[in-house]
């Protein structure tokens, strides 16, 4: 009966923090569900069904996304992370012919999934790396089986697994000091290659091995004469062909070195004298002919060259050749039965060759709008019906990192899968073309005569409008009464007068900026490349401010001291700073200078980088972050020309103590009410102090977390709480607003009813900070107008502490990247947004729900709830799935959550990057400042025309009544 | 122009002067010569049914005078108990009802503390001044526990600005001399 009530009283809270409605999904929010950039090797056309003719398009992208995408539309068949963090590249994808699967490996993992629909078909850990994965295609048995190749120390393993059961058929274990590259298969063998001897020069070493029993049958090696120092030089195996192939080049990329495997020695052949990068393309499957296209880049354009392999001594020889073509030009394979075709796509033509002749079986013309600029391809050919005539579509990778359907030289779809991987971003507001408020704001400073002759002429140019603006009231009218808001928005950028309307800017690790418009379903205005990264390292930012004006510019600094201006409306570079070797940006600040907001570039020590003068160095207190273990504040004083350093304090926590996460207040905090009304109305008065911070510090020697909440002008710890038993793998996440914190990590608790039990599990804490213990009581700084954290009061040596209010509560998942929304006045509850990575979601729980005040272990009384909206405490908080603001989207990835306020007091708008882009709009208290859709414009109208109407009607009658009154012959 | 207005038609005469507004719809007429007193046709009736009995004197007036005065003054506490029922029953919240029944709390008191000396008017003599002040002043009590009535219901409606929270909103927000930038 409790439990009833309490959850009752549960869902009668959660009704302040209404759901998102069916018909709000889409109009409020957006999701760009992505995959990453797709990698070449991990994207692949393929039949899920055996007896389907249709195929699905696969792909593992570079963070770590696979899934399947439909090929005619774009839309996400499937997706799921193979990692449960996001990925640098790398990872595995194949799927075999004609099975209904699809495997996947990272890491110690190796896993399969249903081709269809997505479900895992099996599961299975071992201990090292994953280094290859490939499909059996041709085993003693009807079905398929997985092979894969592990590096454990030392230890080169291989192991067949089953194909439906995941179980080991077979294991192949070799000590030696060799780095297993790749795993490939044709009829008669199974294929170990790995890399033996020292970086210096590797050789490639061949070990075949049985099929059915992973016994060893030969190996050799073949020399590679020094071109060949790591893996990654190795540029091909072709996997499960007739004869798949090894291939290397030179280091001055002069001649490209070829072994079938199973065959002796290697052959040579010559690179074009202008080629910067070579790539090898080849069917993968065992019935196609075993032909493979040599594809070589040059600066201008590129060319290509078809060989064929004579399956019976294993000779190489050169077919035709495709002559050069200045254009930016991806190849791809495309097999139907033993008919191998080679595609290339470029920037103005799609052409496809057969591999038996330099023939062009059919050629299509983009149109130059397309802008199509392809990396990497993978395309399907398919001869039609008639014989002659073919139809082919390639998903291209293009430069600007997008993923680019291509069929028959039409751009079919387009994903935007740079997107992907974002780092950073910042809300920017769409920048009015004149701006009242500064207008008046300029009039305010000047003398009131010019003020006035200034205002006189402002309205004597807004005359100019007022014809415009009289010639669309019947339009405006028309809309507002038909439309009801819901007729065909206007187009384009521009502010809306609920402030729904802005851009974020997003930088990705790939070094790419994008401007998104969240008014308009989060479209991408605007992309931009302005640090490009290479492959394997993603970009780090340690800052990025907007700054407001009639052009916003949005400043991002790097790690390595790179810093660029973007016009947030436009996306067009203002300026640049490359990398620089020797500096290394640790943080940066943002710093209120006189045009605005920038960012002050901070090294390790805290050093700033750059030129800064007495005039510009700011007054304020600097607090940074030096290494795991220690904050520190610290002054920049200037004298002549010279800013020096002066440290104020310094934070330093236990040697095995690391600071886990330092939480911030947002930049925009405003405070509606400066004490809470209790429910015999009574204030508890907050305690509201702005520079203060939330670190979490975790001790490594016995598992404890302590957060505490430091001053950061004195460094004083105001609060600190510990929690025993908090596993520090695990995320743990706080955030800070108004005058409370919460932190959610996983820990353990012990009850205290006497059995000593311990209650581990995800974690959620609530911390209230007041003036003072007592009610109606403003601390010891009393009625103060002002207050400083360097001079104390109560004590002669202590500032005025805190109280602090906390309680905590078991969440049933972790909930990281906790942050707290934003509206325009602080009016409105605030909801504590994070992403709950378990179930793909982000949830917006709300402050009354996660309120310290909450009475224990008895019911509110009718004036508390009244008051305060106070439910009775229990243990257990069930996340209401109403209150998860993602609702059914898989949202994956999620890296950071930014909050910022509409106009609209109601509303503050989210949007939550990482891995994948989603935004949405949030109203903790509801949305009371705008009418709903249930509003009915019409029948207000008719109402009120009909009431006018009746009037009309009604006065002359009344009118006569009256006449007639009057002129009543008295009786 | 003149000779217009001073001779005006006679139905301008009869819009303007409209008939009388027939009091009562019996429609008689009302006889020749008769004054027009309908408020006092009654009373002047019975007292002049009385008239046969013995005039009182004017100490028995007096007397009567003031017991019909204590009447009026204990009037409002009288009905106390009945609206402190009412006021209990119909709870704190803020509905029509009880926002109506604080108004009439407040507006019976008040509106009997200003008509003091209208309500007392009749019963005033040259000889029982001294006691009519009496009579004046406990009345002027019983109003004002009336209104003590309804000050305690806004009170426990909680719309006596009397408690901290009602003067939260002009308390400043005690401001920070200093500043800090976090570059975390």
């Amino acid at each position: 009966m409790r439990g009833l009530s309490n959850s009752l009283l549960l869902l009668g809270l959660s009704s302040l923090a209404a759901a998102v409605f069916k018909d709000e999904v889409g109009d409020v929010d957006f999701h760009h569900a992505l995959f990453g950039v797709p990698q070449p090797e991990t994207t692949f056309f393929h039949r899920p069904r055996k007896d389907d003719k249709a195929s699905l398009l696969y792909t593992l992208g570079d963070v770590g996304v696979f899934g399947a995408v439909n090929p005619s539309n774009g839309a996400v068949v499937w997706r799921h992370q193979i990692s449960s963090n996001t990925t640098d590249g790398g990872g595995h994808l194949r799927a075999p012919e004609d099975e209904d699967w699809v495997a996947a490996a990272y890491g110690h993992s190796v896993h399969a999934w249903s081709a269809m629909t997505g479900r895992n078909v099996w599961h299975a850990e071992f201990a090292g790396q994953v280094k290859d994965l490939e499909i059996m295609e041709m085993t003693e048995t009807s079905r398929k089986d997985v092979l894969t190749l592990f590096q454990e120390d030392g230890v080169t393993v291989l192991r067949r697994l089953h194909g439906t059961l995941g179980t080991i058929v077979w294991e192949f274990r070799e000590h030696n000091k060799d780095i297993p590259l790749q795993v490939s298969t044709n009829i008669a063998n199974i294929y170990v290659v790995s890399l033996h001897g020292s970086p210096s020069s590797y050789n490639l070493k061949i070990t075949s091995l049985d099929t059915a029993t992973g016994a060893r049958v030969n190996d050799w090696a073949v020399g590679t004469k020094g071109d060949v120092h790591g893996p990654k030089d190795v540029m091909f195996v072709g996997a499960n062909s007739a004869a798949p192939i090894l291939a290397w080049a030179d280091s001055s990329l002069s001649k490209l070195n070829i072994h079938v495997l199973g065959s002796k020695g290697k052959q040579e052949f010559p690179l074009a004298s202008d080629t910067i990068d070579v790539a090898v393309h080849a069917p993968h499957k065992i019935q196609s002919q075993p032909h493979f296209l040599v594809h070589m880049k040059s600066a201008a354009g590129n060319r290509a060259e078809v060989h064929h392999i004579n399956l019976k001594n294993g000779q190489i020889s050169k077919a035709y050749e495709l002559a050069h073509l200045k254009a930016q030009c991806a190849f791809s394979t495309s097999s139907e039965g033993a008919n191998v075709y080679f595609t290339r796509t470029c920037e103005d033509e799609v052409t496809i060759t057969s591999s038996e002749s330099p023939a062009i079986l059919s050629r299509w013309l983009p149109k130059k709008a397309h802008d199509l600029k392809p990396v990497h391809a993978v395309s399907e050919v398919i001869r039609k019906p008639g014989g002659e005539e073919f139809a082919v579509r390639s998903a291209a990778v293009t430069s600007d990192e997008d993923w680019v359907m291509v069929r028959n030289g039409e751009k079919d779809w387009s994903r935007p899968e740079g997107l992907s991987g974002a780092v950073a971003a910042v809300w920017v507001d769409i920048p009015e073309a004149e701006d009242l408020a500064k207008v008046l704001e300029q009039e305010a400073h000047t003398n009131p005569v010019s003020a006035y002759i200034h205002r006189v002429n402002r309205h004597i140019n807004d005359l100019r409008r007022f014809p415009a603006w009289l010639q669309s009231i019947p339009s405006r009218l028309k809309d507002s009464i038909l439309g009801g808001g819901a007729g065909p928005k206007e187009t384009g950028l521009r502010r809306d007068s609920f402030g729904f309307n802005k851009i974020i800017v997003l930088v990705t690790r790939r070094g790419r900026v994008y401007g998104l418009d969240t008014g308009n379903s989060g479209k991408i205005l605007w992309a931009t490349q302005v640090f490009p990264q290479a492959t394997d390292h993603a970009l780090d930012v340690k800052g990025i401010v907007a700054q407001d004006g009639s052009q916003v510019i949005v400043t991002v600094s790097g790690s390595r001291g790179e810093a660029v201006q973007v016009d947030a409306l436009t996306g067009e570079l203002l300026s640049a700073v490359p990398p620089q070797g020797s500096v290394s940006v640790s943080s940066t600040a943002i710093v209120e200078g006189p045009v605005g907001p920038y960012l002050l570039q901070l090294s390790p020590d805290g050093k700033p980088i750059g030129p800064l003068s007495a005039a510009t160095a700011p007054k304020n207190t600097i607090v940074i972050r030096s290494g795991d273990d220690m904050l520190k504040g610290f002054k920049l004083v200037a004298d002549e020309d010279k800013v020096t350093q002066q440290e104020i304090w310094q934070l330093q926590v236990m040697p095995t103590q690391r600071i886990v996460q330092v939480a911030t207040r947002a930049p925009h905090d405003p405070v509606a009410s400066i004490g809470r009304v209790l429910g015999d109305r009574r204030v508890s008065y907050k305690y509201l102090n702005p520079n203060t911070v939330v670190v979490a510090i975790f001790d490594d020697a016995v598992s404890a977390l302590s957060v505490q909440v430091v001053d950061t002008v004195s460094g004083q710890i105001l609060t600190s709480q510990r929690f025993d038993g908090v596993d520090g793998g695990k995320d743990i996440s706080c955030a800070i607003a108004e005058n409370f914190h919460v932190c959610s990590f996983f820990g353990q608790h012990k009850l205290n009813d006497g059995t000593n039990r311990l209650v581990k599990g995800y974690q959620i804490v609530s911390t209230d900070l007041y003036e003072s213990p007592t009610p109606n009581d403003r601390g010891p700084l009393g009625d103060a107008a002002n207050f400083s954290s360097l001079e104390p009061v109560d004590t002669p040596s202590g500032p005025p502490l805190p109280w602090a209010v906390s309680q905590g509560w078991v969440i049933s998942q972790p909930i990281r990247t906790l942050t707290v929304t934003q509206t325009r006045q602080g009016i409105a509850n605030r909801q504590i947004l994070g992403f709950m990575p378990e179930s793909h979601g982000i949830v917006g729980l709300p402050r009354v729900v996660i309120d310290p005040r909450r009475p224990v272990g008895r019911d509110p009384t009718p004036a508390e709830m009244e008051a305060e909206g106070l439910a009775k405490y229990a243990a257990a908080l069930e996340i209401d799935p109403r209150t998860i603001i993602s609702h059914e989207r898989d949202v994956v990835g999620v890296e950071g959550i930014v909050a910022t306020p509409a106009i609209v007091e109601s509303t503050s708008l989210v949007v939550a990057y990482g891995i994948d882009i989603f935004g949405t709009r949030v109203a903790p208290s509801g949305v009371f400042d705008i009418l709903g859709k249930g509003f009915n414009k019409t029948t207000l109208i008719l109402t009120v025309v009909s009431l006018f109407g009746g009037v009309m009607f009604l006065a002359p009658m009344v009118r006569r009544k009256q006449i007639n009154r009057r002129w009543e012959v008295p009786t | 122009m003149a000779a217009t207005s001073t001779k005006t038609p006679e139905w301008v005469t009869q819009l303007e002067y409209p008939p009388l507004a027939k009091g009562k719809g019996s429609g008689i007429r009302d006889p020749a010569g008769f004054a027009g007193a309908p408020g006092n046709s009654k009373k002047s009736g019975k007292d002049s049914k009385i008239q046969p009995r013995q005039p009182p004197t004017p100490e028995e007036t007096d007397k009567l005078k003031l017991k019909k005065a204590w009447e009026v003054a204990l009037a409002p506490v009288k009905s106390l108990p009945m609206t402190g029922i009412m006021m209990y029953m119909s709870g704190n919240s803020l509905q029509i009802f009880s926002i109506m029944m604080v108004f009439m709390a407040f507006k019976n008191p008040l509106m009997g503390l200003m008509n003091t000396n209208q309500a007392f008017e009749k019963f005033h003599s040259e000889s029982n001044a001294a006691q009519m002040l009496q009579v004046k002043f406990v009345y002027v009590v019983c109003q004002l526990v009336a209104l003590g009535v309804g000050l305690w219901k806004i009170n426990n409606m909680g719309l006596l600005p009397t408690t901290r929270s009602d003067w939260l909103m002009w308390e400043a927000q005690r401001e920070s001399v200093d500043h800090a930038i976090t570059a975390l």
